[in-house]
């Protein structure tokens, strides 16, 4: 092991997490805010991964493509085709009680992922996109392009997060948790309880199909094998309870601790003696797993419990009434 | 303070994991070892470790230890990315062998290993894809192209004065792979291609695609699936239906499973094409018999061939370039694999190391082919034609 080398490693390690913080970032305005269980996470990654990369290379015979656009315009293309999904989701099934908005949305994930396997005028199936390009893929060649590209993806989900923590501060998400929280009283109070529930699929959708983007970009090759629902879909959950669900910030945090457990854990297993090595990658898992429990029984609440931004009131105004 | 002690531990065993063994010279494995080909690995990892064994029996790599790295790429692009960039950074590995499925070995290399400017040499990775990467020379493949066989089929159909047939094709980048590129070659050759389908598989009929597939009077139908699974139950069902006589079929069809479900009379007419060897090839005798006695069966499954001689390339290609230096191993692999040099098969690690010592050029010559690279790292190959004779099946004829 010598330094560039871990050097290099980390910068992976911290892509990947960054691009998984933008995925629990994502899911945690959809349930962590909304409380709406979205089990469906793969297909909007697979449609903003698509997206991107479609709009990003060039003149394929083998899928729909050559528009050639840089790659931040590439992303607003993600968040808004994987939004437009979202929407039309969100349309029929949002009305749905938690659990059965996550059966709709397990089913709609594979129905979209399977529009990418069969659609080779589209996607070209597969066999994929290749020759994907990076943003600003000119400043840097072979891994000091990572280095770049790793602030980019920090970039975003810095981006995201802002605009999240402000979300959660505002008005709108203050109605969003009474939503949550209590779907009566809310109804009561007279918010439009469904169009807070669309809004908010959405926001979360769209900032799924940048993460899918990012993604793309980052393998500069994309087949379906990357929107397997086991790596995208149930290990962002595991990471949004394990970091805190409702908070940001715990969002952020699960998402790279998890994926450094995930990652590093291989490591590890490597070092098992040579008659192990047929299995190691099998301990690997049990292990992931495992040590999952733990953190699910240690920190039930998450690694940062949501905590609820204290009600303000404005000095000079009058007393409130109690 | 009990965190802090084990934190302390496990960074002791890293450690120690890397420092007590100095003389090793690590490879990189890369095999999709969990996920949707998991039941294909077990044989593959032994493949892989056969050489390697071999390898330090008979007087190490390097004149140190070699050592197997393995990598889980999950089965999915976001594993494969991860797991290789632990091999190349954390390993520090001068070559990796792998991985198997097109999809991942792409990704791995497209944003990891081709920027750590490290070799990799897939066994089984069909894509055509995998030809035009931007490589800088760095990724190789000891299987041909699905464009290679898809090519060869049309040709060898033409040949056989068909010019006019229906295509169906499986769906997954196998049938999509050779389908595709088979349409262009024989439309381009001149032939007809009066209905083509894609299915998909794990259905139970498929008499509904049979019934278009039939019309416009084609000569034969070819169907590129597996025997096991949609293949096999076309053929059937379009022999049942009167529907079709006369086959044409690639090695995932090529299979005595097929015999026993139609039997032989049904088949009598149609032709396989399948990758093959040079007549008789010793070495892959040599390799089966070292395989079974060390693991006492599985010498015959899938990509067991492929991957064994993927493994003692990128051992080789470390000997000849002298030292893990990653800038030499890419022309070190295309030196040890290819024309002209000594002959050197499956388990003859002594002799080649002999050779390397006296300054010789060698030429590797595997149990899966003679892995020739051309400018792409690809490799050609042979393609058989194979028809049934009783229940099994006899080559013909082989083009190149």
């Amino acid at each position: 092991m010598e330094l560039t080398g871990l050097f290099f490693y980390l910068v992976s390690l911290l892509i990947l997490g960054g691009i998984y913080a933008l995925l629990c970032l994502a899911l945690n305005i959809q349930w962590g805010m909304g409380g709406l269980f979205n089990a469906g996470i793969a297909g909007f990654y697979g449609v903003g991964a698509y997206s991107s990369a479609i709009l990003t290379t060039a003149a394929s015979s083998r899928h729909l493509g050559g528009y050639g656009l840089p790659v931040p315009l590439g992303l607003v293309g993600a968040a808004i085709l994987a939004g437009l999904a979202g929407w039309a989701v969100a349309k029929i099934c949002v009305r749905l009680k938690s659990d059965y908005l996550a059966m709709a949305s397990i089913g709609i994930a594979e129905i979209l992922r399977l529009v990418i396997v069969n659609e080779d005028w589209l996607t070209n199936g597969s066999l994929g996109v290749s020759r994907i390009p990076r943003p600003l893929g000119d400043l840097a060649t072979g891994r000091m392009s990572d280095v770049v590209f790793l602030g980019f993806v920090w970039l975003v989900v810095l981006l995201v997060f802002v605009a999240s923590s402000r979300l959660y501060d505002s008005p709108w998400g203050r109605s969003l948790r009474a939503i949550r929280d209590n779907e009566t009283s809310a109804a009561a109070a007279g918010k439009n309880i469904e169009k807070f529930r669309i809004q908010t699929f959405v926001i979360g959708c769209a900032v799924m199909g940048i993460a899918g983007g990012l993604s793309a970009h980052y393998f500069r090759f994309l087949s379906p094998t990357a929107t397997d629902p086991l790596l995208v879909t149930f290990l962002v959950w595991v990471m949004l309870m394990a970091g805190g669900s409702g908070n940001n910030k715990g969002a952020i945090l699960g998402a790279l601790a998890i994926w450094t457990l995930w990652s590093v854990t291989e490591i590890f297993t490597n070092r098992l003696p040579p008659e192990w090595a047929t299995r190691s990658s099998f301990i690997r898992m049990l292990l992931v797993g495992l040590l999952l429990q733990v953190v699910l029984q240690r920190f039930r609440a998450g690694l940062i419990p949501e905590k609820s931004p204290p009600v303000r009131f404005k000095e000079e105004g009058p007393e409130p009434d109690r | 303070m009990r965190k802090l002690t084990t934190f302390v531990a496990a960074a002791a065993l890293l450690g120690a994991g890397s420092a007590a063994f100095a003389d090793d010279t690590k490879i990189g494995v890369l095999m999709d070892i969990t996920g949707p080909i998991a039941n294909f690995i077990p044989p593959l990892q032994n493949a892989a470790n056969l050489a390697v064994k071999q390898v330090n029996d008979q007087g190490g790599l390097l004149g140190g230890t070699a050592v197997a790295v393995y990598g889980d790429t999950t089965g999915t692009a976001q594993g494969a990315v991860d797991a290789a960039q632990k091999l190349v950074n954390i390993e520090n590995v001068p070559i990796v062998m792998g991985s198997l499925m097109s999809g991942t070995t792409i990704a791995a290399a497209e944003a990891a290993i081709i920027p750590a400017g490290v070799a990799q040499i897939s066994p089984t990775a069909t894509s055509p894809a995998m030809t035009d990467l931007q490589d800088d020379g760095l990724v190789f493949r000891i299987v041909p192209s699905d464009n290679y066989q898809g090519e060869i089929l049309a040709k060898m159909v033409l040949a056989d004065g068909l010019d006019k047939v229906a295509l169906t094709y499986v769906n997954n980048d196998y049938g999509v792979g050779i389908g595709q590129t088979f349409q262009a070659a024989y439309e381009a050759a001149g032939g007809t291609i009066t209905a083509s389908n894609k299915h998909e598989e794990k259905k139970d009929s498929y008499r509904s695609e049979l019934a278009s597939l039939a019309k416009g009077e084609p000569q034969a139908l070819v169907v590129i699936a597996y025997a096991g699974d949609s293949g096999g139950k076309i053929v059937r069902q379009a022999i049942e239906g009167g529907l079709f006589t006369k086959f044409v079929g690639t090695d995932g069809l090529r299979d005595e499973l097929l015999i026993e479900n139609v039997g032989a009379d049904a088949l009598k007419t149609s032709f396989f094409s399948s990758p093959t060897s040079p007549a008789e090839n010793p070495a892959q005798k040599t390799l089966h018999d070292a395989f079974n006695a060390e693991y006492g069966e599985g010498a015959d499954k899938a990509f067991v061939d492929q991957t064994y001689d993927a493994t003692f390339l990128a051992l080789l290609a470390i000997e000849k370039a002298g030292s893990t230096d990653r800038a030499a191993m890419a022309q070190a692999l295309r030196d040890v694999a290819m024309a002209p040099g000594e002959k050197v098969g499956p388990g003859e690690w002594a002799k080649a190391v002999a050779l390397l010592k006296e300054g010789k050029d060698i030429d590797y010559d595997g149990a899966s082919g003679n892995a020739e690279f051309d400018a792409n790292g690809d490799v050609g190959g042979y393609i058989g034609k194979f028809v049934v004779d009783g229940d099994g099946y006899k080559q013909v004829e082989i083009v190149e």
